[in-house]
Parts: structure tokens; sequence; C-alpha cells
């Protein structure tokens, strides 16, 4: 057997090896968790929001919003999330959310 | 080229040093550098992280839960293929799949208008059925949705969640022929692996049998030459070319053959447009009835050169760019580099296939001055883009000439 020929029944041996002792032939990823936070803030909407809406998704959905987004959007979002979704939001606390998503992502923000 | 990589570096280094100074931040892991790199797109409230996601390079990013990601512009002009490691993402659920055994996993084809429900693995898709390959391009209904005015909510992407992509696989067509569809078939509907953190709005689309079996439609393995990047859809993605990226189904798992319209969320009411010629109303009115979205209007890009860029009068500058359409193919583009007064035909380059962007090129020798050029490209059947951005409430098909000033000095 010649060296080439001895490298290939390595490397074939190596193949081998490695796919047997592989576990599941998965492929893996792992995401990052880091994420801009929700934007702190004294009305009582942010613990709410903190509770509810980051629990499915990362805060850049509401950060990023054009600033002219209107309550009206604020409202039909949040309304979404628990209808369409399924988001265990206490309707007692929907609108203390939507007010502090208006004043700080949308057009109620302070000038 | 390198050039155009070489300043976006500049800008994305220079975002990061500046954040991290702002923070005070002693030693640079690579993560934490990742996270404070930021690039400005041009938009109001337009600061973005540029992140590098699994399988991904640093990409603008739109949402980091679940992964909504935009391909920096700069990369259109590295080649008519955007790499994988490029490729825009776009995910509706936070319940994403990250690990998948590829040969393992199983697509169930049924519903109530099939003779014979029946499965497959991966591993039989390949082997069992005659694979096709062609280049389309993949492009976000919202792609460009923050450049609206007046402005529309939902994600704000600037021109970057689009890509053009050699796919393999096998045409739905085929898969389907086994599971015997009944006469009662109306509509085939799509599920993949990702899903709802609490079960509601599972991302499922539809489409009409007559366009799941024109044998285009695609149940892709391959993405430019390699394994789809998980992100994108891996094992096996729907293409549906020359259709906006909603159809494109990521991880599919489940397909169905149905006896009606699908009407779930992400059919009615999202992903609609108005139900006119132009797919347009006025500014901040409703539409009067929608329909889903459909195929992709016409669109042009200069790549080779960026709104606010400098070039030496006097000397020859050859402008490059791309166009693309829902699927005929780009008959012609013409530029103007007096903000369209007049126009001339560009050069078009090989041609990859009817969905995949064609490349165009200008020769400009400009004097001391600023220009204002523009570029309008036309499909083989004569549509083409308006010169006034169209407008509705989604922010869905922008396919205005775009604009680029220069100056040369």
């Amino acid at each position: 057997m010649n060296s080439r020929a001895l490298i290939t029944v390595a490397f074939s041996a190596l193949a081998l090896c490695l796919c047997s002792t592989a576990p599941a032939d998965a492929k893996t990823i792992t995401l990052p968790t880091e994420a801009p936070p929700l934007k702190a803030s004294p009305l009582p909407g942010y613990a709410k929001a903190q509770a509810n809406c980051v629990a499915c998704h990362s805060a850049e959905y509401m950060l990023y919003q054009p600033p002219t987004a209107p309550r009206a959007y604020w409202e039909a979002m949040v309304t979404r999330m628990k209808v369409v979704f399924k988001a265990p939001i206490d309707d007692a606390d929907m609108p203390a959310i939507v007010d502090y998503l208006v004043k700080t992502y949308g057009n109620e923000q302070p000038k | 080229m390198r050039d155009d990589t070489n300043r976006l570096r500049r800008r994305l280094l220079a975002g990061g040093a500046g954040a991290l100074a702002a923070a005070g931040l002693g030693t640079l892991s690579r993560a934490a550098f990742a996270q404070a790199t930021t690039i400005e797109l041009p938009i109001a409230n337009g600061k973005r992280n540029v992140v590098a996601f699994p399988e991904k390079r640093p990409l603008i990013v739109l949402t980091t839960r679940p992964p909504q990601l935009e391909t920096p512009f700069e990369v259109f002009n590295d080649g008519l293929i955007t790499p994988n490691d490029a490729f825009f993402v776009r995910y509706h659920n936070a319940g994403i799949p990250t690990s998948i055994d590829g040969d393992r996993h199983v697509i169930k084809i049924g519903g109530n208008a099939v003779g014979k429900p029946f499965e497959l693995t991966l591993a039989e898709l390949r082997s069992q059925f005659k694979p096709i390959e062609y280049v389309a391009v993949n492009q976000c209904s919202g792609n460009s949705r923050g450049l609206f005015s007046p402005r529309v909510t939902g994600g704000q992407l600037t021109n970057g969640a689009m890509g053009n992509a050699r796919w393999v696989g096998v045409p739905l067509k085929d898969v389907l022929a086994r599971a015997e569809l009944k006469n009662t078939a109306r509509q085939v509907t799509f599920n993949g692996l990702d899903t709802a953190v609490f079960g509601g709005g599972d991302f499922v689309k539809s489409i009409d049998v007559s366009h799941a079996l024109d044998g285009e439609v695609m149940l892709a393995y391959q993405m430019n030459g390699a394994d789809i990047p998980m992100l994108n859809g891996y094992p096996v993605k729907l293409i549906v070319p020359g259709y906006y990226g909603t159809y494109w189904v990521k991880h599919l798992s489940e397909i169905e053959v149905i006896d009606g319209v699908f009407e779930g969320f992400w059919m009615k009411p999202a992903y609609r447009i108005p139900d006119n010629d132009c797919a347009c109303i006025e500014p901040g009115t409703a539409p009067a009835a929608t329909r889903p979205i459909g195929r992709f209007n016409v669109r042009s890009f200069i790549t080779s050169v960026q709104d606010g860029a400098r070039l030496r009068a006097g000397q020859q500058t050859v402008v490059r760019g791309i166009a693309f359409d829902g699927g005929q193919g780009i008959r012609e583009v013409a530029y103007s580099t007096d903000a369209g007064q007049t126009w001339r035909e560009a050069k078009l380059g090989n041609d990859l296939g009817r969905y995949s962007f064609r490349e165009f090129t200008f020769a400009f020798t400009p004097d001391k001055g600023t220009y204002d050029l523009r570029v309008r490209a036309w499909n083989r059947s004569g549509q083409s883009q308006p010169m006034d951005a169209l407008w509705q409430p989604a922010g869905y098909m922008r396919n205005v000439v775009e604009r680029v000033s220069v100056t040369a000095v």
C-alpha cells in the first residue's frame, strides 16, 4: 500500500469513527439572548409591559416603531397579542400597557 | 466594491467604538463588541444594532427575539448571488427551532382533499425525487417599509430584506402527485416547525392548487450549494418564485391540500394589499377591499454608489446595479443622471433566469457638480416602477424609482 492509499484509509477510518460517535446528525444553533430592554418609565404600564410583552418578543418591536405611531396602533397591537396570539394579558392591565407604549414609543412621547 | 465594504466597516467600527467609549467599557469581548456595533439607517428612529447571529455575518438587527435581520445594502454590490451568511431573516413567532436532524426531519402531506396522506423524511425527499434548480429572489413583503411617507407601523426595514439565491429541491407538484389529489382540492397550506409561544397565531400560509402544481414551486433543501442556514429554514424551505417571502415557509413540516380557501391570521387579515391595480390607496385612508399579497412588482437599485457619494470629476465611473420583478424577467433598465429629465438605456448583464437579480451597468463621466441619479426597470410584459412612491397601510410592495445623489469634485 502506498502512502496515498494509507492516507485515504486513515481518513476513511476517521470519518467512520466521527459518524458512529456523533449522537444524531442534527444542526444546532445557539441564539443571542441580549436585546435592548423596554425603556424604563414611572408609568404604571411599564412593569405590566415587562411582565406581558417581552415574555414573547424582544422590545425592538416597540423601540423601532415610527414616533408617529398613534394610540390606535398600540391598542390594536395589544389587542392582537391577546386575541390572536393568546397572550395571557389581564383585561384590566391593557389600558395601562397601551398608555405606557404610546407615551414611550408613539406619538404621545414628551416633546 | 472593496471600497464600499471598507467604508461600511469603518462606519460600523466608528459606531461601535463610540458606543463602547460612552459606556466606559475597558476590555472588549467579541460578544460585547458585536452588541455595541450600530448602524444609522436613513429614517427617523433608525439606529440599529449590528450583530452576528448563528451562521450569519454581522447583520442589521430589526428584532432579536424572534430573529429578524436585514442585509446591509453594500452586500448587493458584491455579486448577483446573496451569500447565505448575509441573507436576510424574518420570523413571525418566537418559538423557533434551534436543533434539527436534517435527514430525519419529516414532512406530513395530508388534508381533506387528498386520497392518500403520507409522510416523507428529508432523506426520502432527496433520494426519491428528481431535483430541479433555479436562481430566485426572495423579498420580504415589507422590504423598504421604513421608507414609506407618511410612515406606517410594522417592521421598519430599509432596502435589505431581499436576497438572490440558487435553490435546489423537488417540485411541489411531484410530491403532491403521490397524495392523489381529489377533484375538490382548492388550496394548499404550509406549516413549519416554528411555533407561537402561547399557541395562537401559528404561521401557516396558503396558495391555490393551480399555483402549487405549476412545477416551479419547490421544496428546497439546498441554497447556494450548501445546506439552508437554520435561520432561513433548514432543512427544507418552500420556494415560491416571484412571490413575496411570506409564502416561503421555513422548516417546512406540514402540507395540507384542502377543499376551501384557508383564512388563518397570516392570510387574513395579515399580508393583505388593496384590491386594485396599483395595490395602493391615498395615504391615511383605508382600502375598500383587500386580497392576499402575491407577486413582486418591478424594482431596480444602484448598488455601486451610495447616496451622498463623491466621484472624481472628468473621470469615467461605471455605475452598477440590480433589477428584478415577479418572474417575467427584466427587459430594460433606463438611467437618468439629471433627476429624470432625460433617460438612456443601461447595459444588462448575464441573465441568470427570470426570477433572478439582473445586473445592469452604465458609464458616467461627470463634470464638477451634484447629480441626481435614477434608474427605472421594465419587465417583459411592460410593467415598470412609479416615479413617485405609492402608498398602502401595511407598507408592502414599495417599488418607487430610486434616487442616488452623487457629487463630482
